[in-house]
Order: C-alpha cells, then sequence, then structure tokens
C-alpha cells in the first residue's frame, strides 16, 4: 500500500481504474442492445443507409427525391442544419453586436430598450418564440395579394426575393469565394505577421486581392448564368402563383429570424460584458496619450473587448447550432428532422439516434476548436496583467 | 508661441464629487522645467488635482491654462493639451494586447501622423533611455511591474510631451523595484523635462523636487523649496504628515 502513497502512482492507478470501469459499461451496454434486438428479430447495422427512403423532404438545399438512399438524406439534413446555423449564427451575432452596443450606450432611452430587449427575448422560451414568428408568417397575406417590399413579395407561402438566375453550384461556389474574400482581408489587415509591411505595399496588397475576388465573381457568375437569359429575375404573380426570383419558405426564415433574436438577445448580454471588462485605466491611458474616440474604440476597447467576449461566444454558438433541431415544430427538414422521419420510416431507432448524436458532436467540435484557435491565437500574454 | 513661462496654470479650481468638494480652491503655477512633487494623505485630492489638468477629471469652476491653452470644453484644446501632456499612472495601464514597441509607436503614428519606421526608432530612443530595449517585443504581460512602469514612461515620452504627469508611479511595485523607476524619473528631471508628480517617495522629492506641495483635504495647505519643507515645516498638518511618512 506504500506503492499508492507515490503521487505519480496514484494517478496512473486511478485513471487506468476509470478508463477500465467505463469500457465496462459501454461493452455491456453494446452486449445487451444486441441482445434485447436480437429477440426482436432486429438486427444492429447499417446496411438500410443504401436502401432508398421512399419519402420526400420538404426543404433541401442539395437536390433529393423518394428514391435517394438515406444516407445522401442525411447528408442533405446537416447541410440544411449548417445553413440554418450559419444565417441564425450570423443574425444572433449582428443582432447581439446592435443590442450590446445599446446596453452600453451614453444614450438613456438606447439602453432602456437594450434591456426591453434582453428582458423580453431572454425569458421567453426560444420555443414559444419560433412558434410565434412561424404562426406571424402564416397570417401573412396569399401570394395573390403579396405585400410588396423593395423589389420582393411577401406572402403566407414564403418570401419571393429577386435573385440572380445562376445555377446553384455556382451561387454556393459564389459566396464561397465572397467569405474567403473578407476572411482574408479582415487576416491581412489585423494580424500581426503583417505589421511591418510598408503601408503603400499594403494598399497594393489590399487592392489586388479585391481585383482578384471581384473578377473571380464576375466569372462565376458569368459560367452559372443560362445562355441568352438575364442575369437578376423578379418575382412576377402570374396566375394563381408567383414566379421568378428566389422563394424563401416561411419555415425556413422564421427559424432563422427566430434564432437571431433569441440568440441575439444572449450574445447581447456577451458583448456588453466584454466591454465592460476592459479596464478603465486602458481608456485614461488612450485619452491621456491624445487618441480620439474612434481611435480608442477600434485599437483599444474593441481588441480587448473581443478577447473577453470570444470564450462565451464560443458557447452560445454551440447552443444556438443545437437549437436549430427545435425547427422540427415549424417542419423544417433539418438533420434532426430528417432523422426523425428515419426512424419512424425504418425502425432503425437506435442506430439513427447514434449517427444523430455523432452528427452534432462533429458539427460542434468542430465549432468549439475553431474558436479555441482564434482565441489561443489573441490571447494575451503574460501573467502580470493589470486590466 | 505662448508669452508666459509658465508650463502649467491653475487659478481658483473648484471640483465637487456630487456633495463632496474634492478641490477647494487650488492655485498653481509650474514654470517650464520645474519639478514639482504633490504629497498628502490620501484622499487629500492629489491625484484629482493632476488628472484635471489632462481633463480625466472635469472641473467644476476655475481656469487650468497649459502651455498658453484655456482647458474648456472644447474638444480641440483638450486634444491639444493631451498631445502635449504625458501622464504615467499607479498602474501603469499598458495596453496588454499590443508589445512594447507597439504600446510606444501606437500614439505617435495615430495622433502625431508619423511614420512606422520613424514612429519605432523614435520608441527605440526611448525604451534605450528608460533602460528596456531587449524587452521591446515582449507583451507587458510578460514583464515585472517595475519594467511596465518603465514602458509606460517610454510610451509618455515618445509623444515628446513638454509637461509629464506621475501619478503615484511608484505606490504599486514591490520595493526592489521602486529605485529602478525612480531613477529613470531622475534621469529625465536633470534633463529639464517639467514635471508634476504625485509620490510619498520623500527621498526623491528632496533629491529631485524644485517644490513640494503638500495637500489636505482638497487644499494645498503649505508649499516650498524641498529643504525648508522637510526640515521646517510651518504648518501643523504638514509637520504630522511628515513625521507619519518619515518614521517608518
Amino acid at each position: 500500500m506504500i506503492m499508492l502513497r507515490n503521487q505519480h502512482t496514484r494517478k496512473v492507478v486511478l485513471q487506468a481504474v476509470y478508463v477500465l470501469v467505463l469500457l465496462a459499461i459501454l461493452i455491456t451496454g453494446v452486449f445487451s442492445a444486441q441482445a434485447n434486438m436480437a429477440a426482436q428479430g432486429l438486427e444492429l447495422s447499417f446496411s438500410f443507409l443504401w436502401k432508398a427512403t421512399g419519402w420526400d423532404m420538404t426543404f433541401s438545399l442539395l437536390p433529393t427525391s423518394s428514391s435517394d438512399p438515406y444516407w445522401w438524406y442525411l447528408v442533405s439534413g446537416v447541410v440544411n442544419t449548417l445553413f440554418l446555423g450559419i444565417i441564425g449564427l450570423a443574425g444572433a451575432t449582428l443582432v447581439g453586436g446592435v443590442v450590446g452596443f445599446a446596453r452600453i450606450s451614453s444614450n438613456h432611452g438606447a439602453r432602456l430598450l437594450g434591456t426591453v430587449y434582453v428582458e423580453l427575448f431572454r425569458n421567453i422560451p426560444v420555443i414559444v418564440q419560433i412558434f410565434f414568428w412561424y404562426a406571424l408568417a402564416n397570417h401573412l397575406p396569399s401570394p395573390r395579394r403579396a405585400i410588396e417590399f423593395g423589389g420582393a413579395l411577401i406572402s403566407n407561402r414564403g418570401i419571393y426575393m429577386p435573385g440572380m438566375n445562376v445555377e446553384g453550384l455556382y451561387i454556393a461556389l459564389f459566396y464561397f469565394v465572397l467569405c474567403a474574400y473578407f476572411i482574408g482581408l479582415i487576416w491581412f489587415v489585423s494580424a500581426r505577421r503583417f505589421r511591418r509591411v510598408d503601408p503603400a505595399k499594403r494598399r497594393k496588397v489590399v487592392w489586388g486581392l479585391s481585383i482578384c475576388a471581384l473578377a473571380i465573381e464576375t466569372m462565376l457568375l458569368y459560367i452559372g448564368k443560362p445562355v441568352g437569359e438575364v442575369l437578376i429575375t423578379y418575382p412576377e404573380l402570374k396566375g394563381l402563383n408567383v414566379q421568378g426570383g428566389y422563394r424563401i419558405q416561411t419555415e425556413v426564415y422564421t427559424l432563422a429570424f427566430a434564432i437571431a433574436i433569441y440568440g441575439g438577445a444572449y450574445i447581447g448580454e456577451i458583448v456588453r460584458g466584454g466591454f465592460n471588462a476592459v479596464g478603465r485605466g486602458q481608456h485614461e491611458a488612450a485619452r491621456a496619450l491624445g487618441l480620439s474616440t474612434w481611435q480608442e474604440f477600434s485599437r483599444i476597447r474593441l481588441p480587448l473587448a473581443l478577447r473577453a467576449m470570444l470564450p462565451i461566444l464560443t458557447n452560445q454558438y454551440v447552443w444556438l447550432v443545437k437549437a436549430t433541431t427545435l425547427g422540427i415544430v415549424a417542419g423544417f427538414s433539418d438533420f434532426f428532422m430528417v432523422i426523425a422521419s428515419s426512424i419512424t420510416h425504418s425502425g432503425q431507432t437506435l442506430e439513427f439516434i447514434g449517427i444523430l448524436m455523432g452528427g452534432f458532436l462533429v458539427i460542434n467540435f468542430t465549432i468549439s476548436s475553431v474558436m479555441n484557435k482564434i482565441n489561443k491565437a489573441v490571447a494575451l500574454k503574460g501573467h502580470q496583467l493589470r486590466m | 508661441m505662448y508669452a508666459s513661462t509658465n508650463a502649467v496654470e491653475i487659478r481658483n479650481l473648484q471640483k465637487f464629487y456630487g456633495q463632496y468638494h474634492a478641490l477647494r480652491n487650488i492655485n498653481l503655477s509650474v514654470k517650464k522645467g520645474e519639478k514639482v512633487v504633490v504629497c498628502g494623505p490620501s484622499g487629500s485630492g492629489k491625484s484629482t488635482m493632476i488628472r484635471c489638468i489632462n481633463r480625466l477629471e472635469e472641473h467644476n469652476d476655475g481656469s487650468i491654462n497649459v502651455l498658453g491653452t484655456e482647458l474648456s470644453d472644447d474638444i480641440s484644446n483638450i486634444d491639444e493639451i493631451r498631445r502635449e501632456v504625458g501622464m504615467v499612472f499607479q498602474h501603469f495601464n499598458l495596453f496588454p494586447h499590443m508589445t512594447v514597441l507597439e504600446n510606444c509607436t501606437l500614439a505617435p503614428m495615430l495622433v502625431r501622423k508619423m511614420p512606422l519606421a520613424e514612429a519605432e526608432a523614435l520608441a527605440m530612443k526611448f525604451l534605450e533611455k528608460v533602460r528596456i530595449p531587449h524587452q521591446a517585443d515582449k507583451f507587458p504581460g510578460q514583464l515585472s511591474g517595475g519594467q511596465q512602469q518603465r514602458v509606460a514612461i517610454a510610451r509618455a515620452l515618445c509623444m515628446q510631451p513638454e509637461v509629464l504627469l506621475f501619478d503615484e508611479p511608484t505606490s504599486a511595485l514591490d520595493p526592489e523595484m521602486i529605485a529602478e523607476v525612480l531613477d529613470v524619473m531622475t534621469s529625465l528631471a536633470s534633463e529639464g523635462m517639467t514635471m508634476i508628480c504625485v509620490t510619498h517617495e520623500m527621498g526623491f522629492a528632496r533629491k529631485v523636487a524644485d517644490r513640494v506641495i503638500f495637500m489636505d483635504a482638497g487644499e494645498v495647505v503649505e508649499e516650498g523649496d524641498p529643504e525648508s519643507f522637510f526640515t521646517n515645516p510651518q504648518n501643523e498638518r504638514t509637520a504630522a504628515f511628515l513625521s507619519q511618512i518619515l518614521s517608518d
């Protein structure tokens, strides 16, 4: 027993015991599940993934039909979840930024508005909010009496937006290049490794990047556009229905909207907290050096506040992505709904639940890894910090 | 540029925090090149007074004239004064997300529109003066308190100010680090910088100051040259303060 008094030995022994117990539980679980399923004439296997589904998805970014196999439906479901997640997170971040600034504003009215917003949307369950927005959207006028707003038609069958008459793949590439351009630009402008690049050269690089991006985008649109047709189509009422433009389904935009509004309340508080975490001393030093309000904000307050926000923001993003599963209440075919339908149609409950958990694990682990990487790259260095 | 030889001219300064009368009728003129040490018990208004000089605190009445510019609500006047008046804080207040060099080049580049290379050369010159050039690429959090305070002095110097304000620059430091900061301040003083320094370092006051000012309860109680101030205080409050602070 004297051996266990060594702190290194003790650590190793404890961990070994822990892993063994965990393995034992896992193995027992798998065996008993298999035994129980065998008794019911079921088999634990993933061969069904290659069978045709026999039902249709209500919404899909990727082309799907009822003769497609389950694995393709799952992929489409994941793409739909990512689509909703990206739009929802971007919207929530935007709303959160505005709300956060309102909350720290020196203006009484703005502060009050911010507070009311946060308290209202943070304290109502998000599922209730989704129902509310969905019900509201369903009470919009029919397509024949759609509200016209800046070229868009708003109706209970969805929002019809003026759209680019370009093939789906090229549209996706278009947005990909756009994102890459902005990320590249932000990286080049703010990364420390480019700080010492001569200003004239900096300008050249920025212009070069912009021109390249513009050229690629124009080319993509040109290739993707059907020959001899116009680039931008406007929605028009023809007979009983609307033709032309994009149709954004009611389920899609209400969900994205609900997530943006709900997440915005939380992110607003994170933004406020981030700015409050910036020390008064840094503010005074900046003012004493003669920096203007904008210079102080952009060089001192914002960079420090962002660092304070990042870890909590990661948490919030992961939580909002999980909240997209509530899309099922509005009938949005996200990953979760595809899984739910698949279970009903195939009876392979355990396998699908496993795939569902694995899928969200991968999505959210990716988000938190990326965020942690950013966080680590920009973290303040040293232990003698005084904020 | 300005006729007066006074760098800072404070007349009948009043400052209130709500009902609390923090500064009562302060009059103070500091000549160019003069080194003034302000001392007094905590809560006596010393920090508030020097923070009024660059508008970190807003005064309620009286006038402050810095290098011929009247300190008022006029933003361009405030900016002009802040460009010419440097400040060193008790808690250093360095920008933790920037390297030592970036801390020093930030204001010259943004406020004085200095090119990067020139700002860096200037920063290195002052980092050498505060004897810390080899730490230029480190971050503030990687330096000791004394080193951080010397960087803060270099950062203030990089704006090439006419006047330097020190707000208890050694109060947050461990005893062995106080000397390195005071050394830098002493060498600055010998080069003719106008300095107004709130401090409890009486040894420094004796060695460097042209004039010592004693404040208590928001007013200037006594002022004089260090020799007579320390050996023959006129006011009993000064005497009580000195006997307390010099006993240990």
